[in-house]
């Protein structure tokens, strides 16, 4: 007889609201603490994950997209893929890549996975992409002694140091096959600027 | 109507004793001032304490466990039941999406190489099953080559028994006016068929390269193929 109401006054006082109210506020904060740490505190990386095709700085033939084995989430499997990374700290990446394909294509990534910059082979001059990321220093001490073609290039600035870039060509059919492997092969993602 | 407070039985027995003051020596005791904490409470009086940190925790790490697994990023380009992100993907992106794509280590396509849009559900709303047939006609926005993949929920390929589970452009047979016809289906069909696996659910995949929707051009109402459901296993 005597708890019933002791409870009920208990639940109505305001500091059951109060306290709630501020449990909702605090749980926003929560929430967006939680959605803005997660891409940097996540414990596998895509850049991580990209390391293990071989090491920095060349190109490498991801294996064929097929099922249970994709090299990478949401690829297109009538693409082939060629992938690269670097670390700009090491000094500038020059992409060159020519794939006689009807559709290919190069994008540059971040450290999160995201795209930065990204063409493809219609924007190309003379079918060759040559494609200079840099970073703003470096481009300021290339500019001093400049190579000859560097007016050819596509340079792209940027603040991002450690990145991928994934070439992607399309395989309409499997008589493609072996010219586009080919293009893959050939393509080049080298640091030496001035002896192309 | 005026409320009488009921006063209970034991409040006549016990009178409160009136303390012993005197005002000569009163700024000695203690008295009246005691210490909260010898106050006698109920157990409970930290309730309201327990239940913000229930509150805060349940609604703070739920909502975004929520919103990080089952939502999608946001600024959607949807046609019919094609669904894009272009922003996603991109150092663009909103937190939510930039969020989703770290935990997921998706791939996303740039918009420079093209957009990729997903049907999850049928034209009548109902959501794609992999044990039936689906035919997806019409035509898609321009692009220069586009493909037509069959996934699972979790964006993997499906298995199939013709051992591809994608269709592209270039290799499709086209009515004159250039529209066409795809039979989703376990079991091959004549025509345009893309296989289609057996488990994790069903997803359509539809990547558009080279296309004006990426630059802003055309965005308004892109005209997509309709999916509509067939017989069911």
């Amino acid at each position: 007889m005597r708890f019933p109401h002791r409870l009920r006054r208990e639940l109505m006082s305001p500091r059951w609201y109060l306290w709630g109210l501020a449990g909702l506020l605090v749980g926003g904060i929560i929430h967006i603490l939680i959605v803005l740490s997660v891409p940097t505190q996540v414990p596998f990386n895509i850049f991580d994950k990209v390391a293990r095709f071989g090491p920095d700085r060349q190109f490498h033939m991801l294996p064929p997209v097929l099922p249970r084995t994709e090299p990478l989430v949401d690829l297109d499997p009538a693409m082939r893929h060629a992938i690269c990374r670097y670390q700009l700290d090491e000094g500038p990446i020059l992409v060159r890549a020519e794939v006689s394909s009807p559709f290919w294509s190069v994008a540059l990534f971040n450290r999160e996975g995201q795209t930065i910059y990204s063409l493809n082979d219609r924007t190309a001059d003379k079918g060759e992409i040559s494609m200079l990321v840099i970073t703003q220093q470096q481009l300021a001490i290339l500019r001093e002694n400049p190579p000859a073609d560097l007016e050819e290039m596509i340079i792209i600035e940027t603040e991002e140091v450690d990145g991928f870039a994934l070439l992607r060509a399309f395989v309409p059919s499997a008589a493609y096959e072996p010219q586009v492997l080919d293009g893959l092969e050939r393509a080049e993602c080298t640091s030496r600027i001035n002896q192309i | 109507m005026t409320k009488m407070p009921k006063m209970p039985s034991l409040a006549l027995l016990k009178q409160p004793q009136e303390p012993f003051f005197d005002p000569e020596t009163s700024w000695q005791k203690p008295w009246p001032r005691v210490s909260r904490l010898l106050y006698r409470t109920s157990l409970f009086s930290f309730g309201p304490f327990v239940f913000f940190l229930l509150v805060t925790i349940v609604f703070g790490v739920g909502s975004a466990y929520m919103a990080l697994t089952k939502s999608s990023p946001f600024e959607a380009l949807q046609s019919g039941v094609w669904v894009a992100h272009p922003k996603a993907g991109t150092d663009a992106a909103d937190p939510y999406s930039a969020a989703i794509f770290a935990r997921t280590l998706r791939i996303p396509l740039g918009s420079g190489e093209g957009l990729a849009f997903y049907a999850v559900v049928d034209d009548r709303g109902r959501l794609l099953n992999p044990s039936c047939t689906y035919t997806i006609a019409g035509k898609t926005p321009p692009a220069r080559v586009w493909t037509l993949t069959a996934v699972n929920q979790q964006l993997e390929l499906l298995a199939t028994d013709a051992g591809r589970s994608y269709l592209n452009s270039e290799n499709l047979l086209r009515d004159k006016d250039g529209s066409f016809e795809i039979t989703a289906s376990q079991d091959a069909r004549p025509g345009n068929w893309l296989p289609t696996g057996s488990a994790g659910g069903l997803v359509f995949a539809l990547r558009l390269y080279d296309t004006p929707l990426t630059t802003g051009a055309g965005i308004a109402g892109p005209q997509m193929p309709s999916i509509r459901r067939g017989d069911c296993q």
